[in-house]
């Protein structure tokens, strides 16, 4: 079994697993790839990604389908699967309406800014450790590149990202998209404080930001259990960046009919639809790869005949596993939350998942120092009270006192409003309640009825 | 084997295939797909009302989304100034500690001030 | 590898962390939210105490000081005399502009109530009348006060560039926030950020060409660079020039003043005071470090470019200042041409200079605030008869003798001292200052500088003559008051006596600066 103390002490983690004969360290043969090998990792990363989506679609489809008790598409092919290709198929042979108003270039550029971003940050993915390319005698880790910055790459990627969105909706030259854009960007730039948040105490154990080194620091435990807050974290995190449901406010239908991709049609919209849906592929890939042990397996296959399924193609599956377990997560999570209200959102992002996070990097940054120095002697004079300091934290976020004269909502005191202020009726927000009726005691009918009503009570 | 590739031309790589196929997407849509063009279809898309005017380009946003875009800037240097800290950790040990503590501490007076005066609430 | 944590010296830093853990404070009490007349005393007073603790801070290191100096960050941050006498002085000023800050005239304060209010809208009455305060107006000037106090002691252009933004970005909110006349206020804020945003931007080219020239961003490095790299010196030397442009912005200099005079007329007049005074002092303090230990070997190739534009500095300013008619745009004007005089000793690459900057920008400071204390003083009177924005055009000053004789008296000699007339504090500053570039060979310069001096003279007098031998114009009688409220008095009183003092027995201030006169590499 894993010892948690072992993992907090031991200054830079290291393997348990001896590598076995004739091991070449990752680093060397990723090194060593020539450029068609390259090229071909590339191409296949991008084809995997274009059938995963495709998939996901399908897929998300399907479950939805099963929590709502209903079944989906069943009609064209096995279990409907033949759907997403007439689906993808009708999008390119859409007719492509271009705005008149629109910015020619921006307009063209922002959905390929999008897209182009969605996939580079799979390139930095680690799918597996190095393996032997069949019928040759080449080895290649399964993953395109790393470099020392990796990990700041596949936020890079993001934020770039954003830029897709903005100018997309900005050059539409169209209202809805314009207010579509500015709120998708402040969700997504809100929320990817949280995420990088979270990943600051993974850089710490881990000591470095190559994505394999990043597996390879969770040989031991994953960073998923050791480092749980930051993983939560994550996790919402990654909802939000994602714009899905429960955060899909750039979307809200009612408010913005389709936020920023309103004005697109054809491939462009495909574009901006892929590319939101890579982008959960690739949040789901990097909760993989920097919470939940990578490519490695979990933890009882991971000790069949000394660590053999860690070798060769099995992580491939591991890796995959993982990733569409966090993908039903995100179906699971559309399918049971309701929309937040903007607000709302808002206020989680800012006044809770950041006091957390920063909260989070401060506690273990101490305790870890603490135990390096070896100043303190157990696992639980630190694990105790920084619980309840979290406990304690989380407590005060949650019932920090607002301001005087600040509108309570939710509990606290119901407020009565004016039912027709500027002479329209007004429905009540929540906290707040209609005047009684005037209508309601003045007739007759009424007056008998509450008065009838009461004696019932009574007797 | 001998002749080590830059780890950056790979990403180099990806950014051209992605690009080709993002690019040959638009332009084959543009043959394949139909092109019967209207009025209604090519106005802005507001309701089926009457599009506002002047909202092309220079269409206004509320003031909040700057203040937010503001605080993220500062908050987001934050954070890229805790990742080197985050990786050199072990080295810098409690030296970098008591540093990155004054600096959070700092960071959170102005965050603290941010959201008593309201800058949070939307 | 194993990481060696660098040794900083702590003590030496006292008198600025002083002042910065003030500002924190400052914040964190904005952030605690009480009523407003319990946050703007607390306010007050923090920044009084703290601006006057880091002056007897200062003070008290300079009389234990052992040696010139101490390295304070190995050789980038150096505190030795020089800095320590530059840091008393700031911090002096600066308490007398946060006295400036906390007057009130007519019950209202220099600022903007609610600073985010349009002007003239009904949010910004509103909150006029409920009394509301922009009290962040302290912290925000100690932020600044800080790094203006760090600036004189920074000996490396990275840091230096950190501390320029650090002064440079509470001055341009602070500049924004007067309560009269906002939209000139607004005006001259985004005018001052635009161009020192485009200052600081040319300093940092320069220092990043310094850097691919010296290999490195300290000083004292650059300075051996200078002589070891051959075939470099091109690059340090454009490198130096461009730094000098972002340094001689913050000064003033021509041609790089053109944000003076607007933001000067638009800022609150305690901010323009606080301006005029303290940062022109930090930035002639850190002009100093930088040329006479980073680059003094380029003496020849840019003595005639500081030449050049001393000379242009002083006519401008002085040429431009005779034809104003607004009294706080006069005033910036004479600004601009006193750091022009002040630029003829620098330009020297003499010791003495060092000392003749120090009693000039003393000189010049105490002055200025007590100027600018009286102009804030000087009142329109609104129709319905309460006070209303400054009376800045010079006609209504005319019979200001008659209003008030004592502020009059005090405005004549703050006057007397800009013009240099013997028994002033500025009379002894011009004297040193032209002594140092006179001895070192640049008597052309001097014989400019003189002329310039005695044109600027007239328009000098020509304020005495309107405030004391022209009479009260019929129509202005109750248009114009003046106030005479506490803070300001008493700072009109404090500097018009220094700056008497000055002039009268010079010696113990000159003795002290020239004990400063000395830079630790």
């Amino acid at each position: 079994m894993v010892n948690i103390v072992n993992a907090l002490v031991s200054p830079t983690p290291s393997p348990s697993v001896t590598p076995p004969e004739g091991f070449v360290p990752w680093e060397q043969t990723l090194r060593g790839d020539s450029l068609l090998l390259v090229a071909i990792k590339a191409v296949a990363i991008l084809v995997f990604l274009l059938l995963s989506v495709l998939f996901a679609v399908w897929f998300e489809r399907k479950v939805i389908s099963r929590m709502q008790e209903r079944i989906g598409p069943n009609i064209h092919g096995p279990f409907g699967l033949f759907q997403l290709v007439g689906d993808a198929l009708k999008l390119l042979l859409k007719e492509d309406v271009s705005v008149t108003k629109r910015d020619r270039v921006l307009y063209i550029a922002a959905p390929l800014i999008s897209v182009i971003c969605a996939f580079l940050v799979f390139s930095v993915i680690p799918i597996g450790p190095a393996v032997r390319i069949p019928f040759t005698e080449d080895v290649t880790p399964l993953q395109l590149t790393d470099f020392p910055v990796a990990a700041l790459f596949i936020l890079a990627c993001a934020a770039v990202g954003v830029y897709g969105i903005v100018l997309g909706g900005w050059a539409s030259g169209s209202t809805y998209p314009l207010v579509g854009a500015v709120r998708s960007s402040a969700q997504i730039i809100s929320y990817e404080l949280a995420m990088g948040l979270s990943l600051v105490t993974v850089f710490m154990m881990s000591s470095s930001m190559y994505t394999q080194d990043i597996v390879a620091a969770q040989a031991d435990l994953w960073f998923g259990v050791l480092l749980l807050p930051a993983f939560l974290l994550y996790i919402v995190a990654m909802v939000g960046e994602t714009n899905r449901l429960p955060f899909d406010l750039p979307e809200a239908e009612g408010e913005l009919v389709a936020g920023y991709m309103t004005e697109y049609s054809s491939i462009k919209f495909a574009w901006y639809f892929l590319a939101e849906y890579i982008n959960m592929l690739n949040v789901s890939a990097v909760a993989t790869t920097l919470f939940l042990g990578g490519w490695r397996a979990p933890w009882p296959l991971s000790a069949v005949s000394d660590g053999v399924l860690n070798t060769g193609y099995w992580p491939v599956l591991w890796f995959l596993a993982k990733v569409w377990l966090l993908m039903f997560f995100f179906v699971w999570v559309r399918g049971s939350l309701m929309r937040l209200r903007y607000d709302q959102f808002m206020r989680l992002g800012w006044k809770l998942l950041i006091p957390i996070g920063l909260g989070w990097v401060v506690l273990w940054g101490v305790a870890r120092v603490l135990y390096v120095k070896d100043w303190l002697p157990s696992v639980k004079q630190v694990t105790v009270p920084a619980a309840i300091v979290l406990g304690l934290a989380t407590v005060v976020v949650l019932f920090w006192p607002s301001k005087p004269g600040e509108e309570k909502t939710g509990r606290g005191r119901v407020k009565e409003i004016d039912a027709t202020a500027g002479g329209f009726p007004v429905p009540p927000k929540p906290g707040e309640k209609l005047p009684p009726s005037p209508r309601s005691t003045r007739t007759v009918d009424a007056r008998s009825q509450a008065k009838e009503k009461g004696d019932r009570d009574k007797g | 084997m001998t002749e080590h590739m830059n780890p950056y031309v790979p990403i180099l790589v990806m950014i051209g295939v992605a690009t080709a196929l993002a690019v040959a997407g638009v332009v084959v849509s543009r043959f394949i797909g139909p092109h019967r063009y209207n009025k209604a279809k090519l106005s802005p898309y507001e309701s089926g009302m009457e599009a506002t005017p002047g909202a092309a380009g220079g269409g206004r946003v509320p003031i909040r989304y700057y203040l937010i875009a503001m605080t993220f800037i500062v908050f987001d240097i934050e954070i890229v100034f805790l990742y080197p800290w985050a990786i050199a950790y072990e080295r810098l040990s409690l030296f970098g500690l008591v540093a990155i503590l004054s600096f959070l501490a700092l960071i959170t007076v102005p965050f603290v001030y941010e959201w008593r005066r309201g800058g949070f609430d939307w | 590898m194993t990481f060696e944590s660098p040794i900083i010296e702590w003590a030496p830093l006292a008198p600025v962390l002083i002042v910065f853990a003030a500002a924190v404070l400052g914040i964190v009490i904005e952030t605690a939210d009480p009523k407003v007349w319990i946050r703007r005393r607390l306010q007050v007073a923090l920044a009084l105490v703290a601006t006057l603790a880091a002056a007897a801070t200062a003070a008290l290191q300079w009389s234990v000081l052992d040696g010139d100096g101490t390295r304070v960050v190995v050789d980038r941050i150096i505190c030795d005399r020089h800095s320590l006498i530059w840091m008393v002085m700031i911090a002096v000023f600066a308490a007398l502009a946060i006295l400036l800050f906390s007057s009130r005239v007519g019950g209202d304060d220099a600022f903007a109530p609610l600073a985010a209010a349009a002007p003239g809208s009904e949010e910004e009455r509103e909150a006029s009348e409920k009394g509301l305060a922009q009290t962040e107006v302290f912290p925000l000037a100690l932020f600044s006060v800080g790094g203006m106090m760090l600036f004189t002691m920074v000996s490396d252009t990275l840091i230096l560039f950190i501390v320029l933004e650090l002064i440079s970005l509470p001055l341009y909110v602070l500049v924004a926030l007067s309560r009269r006349r906002r939209l000139l206020s607004q005006e001259a804020a985004l005018k001052y950020f635009l161009m020192g945003a485009f200052a600081s931007a040319v300093y940092l080219f320069g220092a990043a060409l310094i850097y691919g020239g010296a290999f490195s961003t300290s000083f004292t490095i650059i300075d051996t660079a200078i002589v070891q790299y051959h075939g470099r010196e091109a690059l340090v030397l454009v490198g130096t020039v461009l730094a000098l442009v972002g340094l001689l912005f913050k000064l003033g200099a021509v041609p790089f003043h053109a944000w003076t005079p607007d933001a000067y007329q638009g800022a609150p007049t305690p901010v323009t005071a606080f301006m005029a005074a303290a940062t022109k002092a930090a930035a002639v303090a850190a002009l100093i470090r930088f040329l006479y230990l980073a680059v003094h070997r380029f003496e020849w190739e840019i003595a005639p470019v500081l030449w050049t534009i001393a000379i242009a500095t002083m006519l401008v300013g002085t040429v431009a200042a005779i034809v104003q008619t607004d009294i706080k745009r006069m005033l910036a004007y004479s600004s601009i041409a006193h750091g022009g005089f002040v630029l003829v000793a620098v330009t020297s690459f003499e010791r003495e200079a060092l000392s003749a900057a120090v009693f000039y920008m003393l000189a010049y400071g105490l002055a200025t605030l007590g100027a600018f204390a009286v102009v804030g003083q000087v009142r329109e009177v609104t129709k319905d008869g309460s006070l209303g924005a400054e009376a800045t055009r010079l006609g209504q000053w005319a019979g200001l003798g008659r209003r008030s004789p004592w502020m009059a008296t005090a405005m004549a000699v703050f006057l007397l001292s800009f013009a240099g007339i013997p028994l002033t504090a500025g009379f002894i500053g011009k004297y040193v200052a032209f002594k140092a570039a006179f001895d070192s060979g640049g008597w052309p310069l001097v014989v400019v500088a003189v002329l310039a001096a005695v044109v600027a003279v007239f328009f000098y007098v020509r304020v005495i003559v309107l405030m004391f031998l022209t009479p009260v114009p019929e129509d202005l009688k109750d248009a114009v008051e003046v106030t005479e409220s506490t803070g300001p008095s008493l700072v009109v009183g404090i500097t018009a006596l220094a700056t008497v003092l000055l002039g009268v027995v010079p010696s113990v201030v000159l003795d002290l600066a020239s004990n400063a006169a000395i830079l630790v590499p």
